[in-house]
């Protein structure tokens, strides 16, 4: 294609554009030289791996009868989606996502709403506190959550046994999960992306919030009627960025099983099943099965928020 | 302290009703997310006997002391085989990881930025559509196409795959983009061109100098996101306790806790309860720490940039 092009350019343009071509030729190169340590890392992080998972998945999962793999078509979808856990994996992920999503959206606009009214240190102070738990990220959030959910040395114990939970293992149940999870995930994510939607309000152009006050708004129609309708594009970059990210949970429900000594399911999440037919069942095609499922879930979402939410920038006036 | 200023400059205005009940509201938030933490870190300085007891009054702070700590250090130290001394390991591999994936992320980032911000070139919206696909995509859904890969190539249970694996950071060349986008008018690359120089001297000689503020968001950022990356180590390093990360390396501490497994943990001379595991945990955040101090100069103008303007 590149060479077909070029060639007709030098045949039907002037002298002038077949000199621009040839400077052309050398931004080519210099650009490749340029990307070439982060080609390699794409290849090798995510291409290689993804097309290797693909060729995985077409493989016969060998068994101790016949212990031969090769070509075995779709069967590995077929075993992974016919798997009794593979559907209860997903409700429970919708069933964390219906509770967390729609909280974590309004929690993180009404308090960063709140910031943006709050003007000088009473405000940064209080940025500073709600974005400290999102410095606790991964494991270190996972054990102090472990802490809190004990009731015999939580704060919150009093309330645990209120509510009838005296150990780490009546608190932590299938049936507590979309609460337990809403409120990790709440308490790690939050911060983040509080002080992104911050941002994102301080962007909002200062004649427009003046115009407004100018025509008699208040704080609460400021914030309802002008600030909130300037950043929804924001709210649904947002919206979609953490639905991706439900759909990848492994650390929570995997280590809470671990810390109830299996009180909820071993395989809760469809992270935790793809982990387990790799490493309990050695079924790697079924593995890769899994992830690819999971993979074609989130890239449709994550190309819906490329293409939706204005990511590419300033690309169109280039 | 705090509330008295925003007294101060609220007095010029009015003791409103909708003031108050914003100010108390925001209180009462930050108290819910100050109060674990507070809880948390005085739980590192306590000891189990009082733990256990529930003495220490009011989130346990009346039992707060640095020679608990110290306490539950060589409780720590011990933990592991031969005399111990695999949590300090854990940290140096965890440091080693970090720092050359970050090194990575900001040699591979920084040109491919560049190279997509400034230069014209056929793939170049391809590369930079998958780039933006790979930043949004969580992480975890590549680890077990990964963990086939590696396997093939017999490197499971070996931190280097590790530490270049966690070099491809896509966020980091979004980064990088945005700011060659911003920083960096293409008429200063057309004046380098017309004054005979390569595309490679103009990246190296005039975009490198303006890159400061990049390469500290790169660092920061590829450095938090290994550091905290738990099912890539999980899945590749589990096999070998010595070049276990720090992540993973906790998970081990909790599942040896007589608090979750009694008879793993009967077999052990080494008790870890809470006061441990939370100290063991707070001073694996001290690295996320000190890079946030670092970075934190450059962080304030560059968390508001790109991906977030509506």
């Amino acid at each position: 294609m590149t060479s077909t092009n070029s060639a007709t350019d030098t045949v039907t343009r002037t002298k002038r554009s077949s000199h621009r071509s040839k400077l052309h030729r050398g931004e080519r190169r210099g650009a490749l030289i340029l990307l070439t340590p982060y080609l390699l890392l794409l290849a090798v992080a995510a291409v290689i791996p993804i097309l290797y998972a693909l060729y995985t998945a077409l493989q016969k999962s060998p068994t101790l009868v016949n212990p031969k793999s090769g070509f075995g078509g779709f069967d590995s979808f077929l075993t992974v989606i016919r798997d009794y856990r593979f559907f209860g994996t997903f409700t429970n992920i919708f069933s964390v996502l219906l509770v967390w999503l729609p909280l974590m959206m309004v929690t993180i606009l009404v308090l960063s709403l709140l910031v943006d009214a709050s003007p000088g240190r009473f405000g940064r102070g209080m940025r500073f506190v709600y974005f400290l738990p999102g410095a606790l990220a991964g494991i270190a959030n996972f054990v102090l959550w472990v802490y809190l959910l004990n009731p015999s040395i939580s704060p919150l114990g009093g309330l645990w046994r209120a509510l009838g939970m005296n150990n780490l293992k009546e608190v932590v149940t299938d049936g507590h999960m979309p609460t337990i999870l809403t409120a990790m995930l709440l308490f790690q994510g939050l911060g983040t992306w509080i002080i992104i939607a911050i941002g994102g309000l301080n962007g909002i152009p200062e004649e427009i919030l003046e115009a407004a006050s100018l025509d008699g708004a208040n704080a609460w129609q400021l914030a309802w009627r002008v600030k909130l309708p300037m950043i929804r594009p924001w709210i649904g970059y947002a919206a979609l960025m953490n639905l991706a990210y439900g759909f990848q949970l492994f650390l929570e429900p995997y280590l809470l099983r671990q810390v109830s000594s299996g009180s909820i399911d071993a395989q809760w999440a469809p992270n935790q099943l793809g982990y387990s037919f790799a490493f309990d069942n050695r079924d790697f095609p079924g593995a890769a099965a899994m992830s690819i499922i999971l993979l074609v879930i989130t890239m449709a979402i994550g190309l819906v928020i490329v293409f939706r939410s204005g990511l590419f920038g300033d690309e169109d006036k280039k | 302290m705090v509330v008295q200023e925003e007294v101060l400059t609220a007095d010029q205005n009015s003791w409103s009703a909708g003031r108050v009940a914003r100010i108390v509201f925001m209180l009462v938030i930050a108290l819910m997310f100050a109060i674990p933490i507070i809880g948390f870190i005085a739980m590192a300085f306590r000891n189990q006997d009082g733990v256990a007891a529930g003495s220490g009054g009011f989130l346990g702070l009346g039992g707060v002391s640095w020679s608990n700590a110290v306490d539950s250090w060589n409780e720590l130290m011990k933990f592991g085989p031969g005399g111990g001394g695999v949590f300090a390991r854990w940290m140096m591999n965890s440091i080693v990881v970090a720092v050359s994936s970050s090194a990575l992320a900001i040699v591979a980032a920084l040109p491919a930025g560049y190279a997509l911000a400034q230069l014209r070139f056929r793939a170049r919206k391809g590369l930079l559509m998958a780039t933006l696909l790979a930043m949004v995509m969580p992480n975890t859904v590549l680890v077990i196409p990964i963990f086939l890969e590696v396997n093939a190539a017999g490197a499971v249970g070996e931190l280097w795959p590790v530490a270049i694996l966690m070099g491809f950071f896509p966020f980091g060349v979004y980064l990088s983009y945005i700011h060659f986008m911003t920083t960096m008018p293409s008429e200063i690359v057309e004046a380098a061109r017309i004054d005979g120089l390569g595309e490679i001297a103009i990246f190296v000689r005039i975009a490198l100098p303006i890159s400061k503020q990049a390469v500290a968001l790169v660092a920061f950022f590829s450095f938090v996101a290994s550091w905290t990356n738990f099912f890539l180590p999980l899945a590749l390093l589990t096999s070998s306790q010595d070049n276990k990360l720090i992540s993973i390396g906790i998970q081990e501490l909790i599942g040896a806790s007589p608090l979750f497994n009694a008879t793993v943990a009967a077999g052990l001379d080494v008790k870890l309860y809470m006061p441990q595991l939370a100290l063991a945990t707070f001073l694996s955040m001290i690295p996320l720490l000190i890079m946030f101090l670092g970075a934190q100069r450059y962080l304030v103008r560059g968390q508001t940039m790109g991906s977030v303007k509506g």
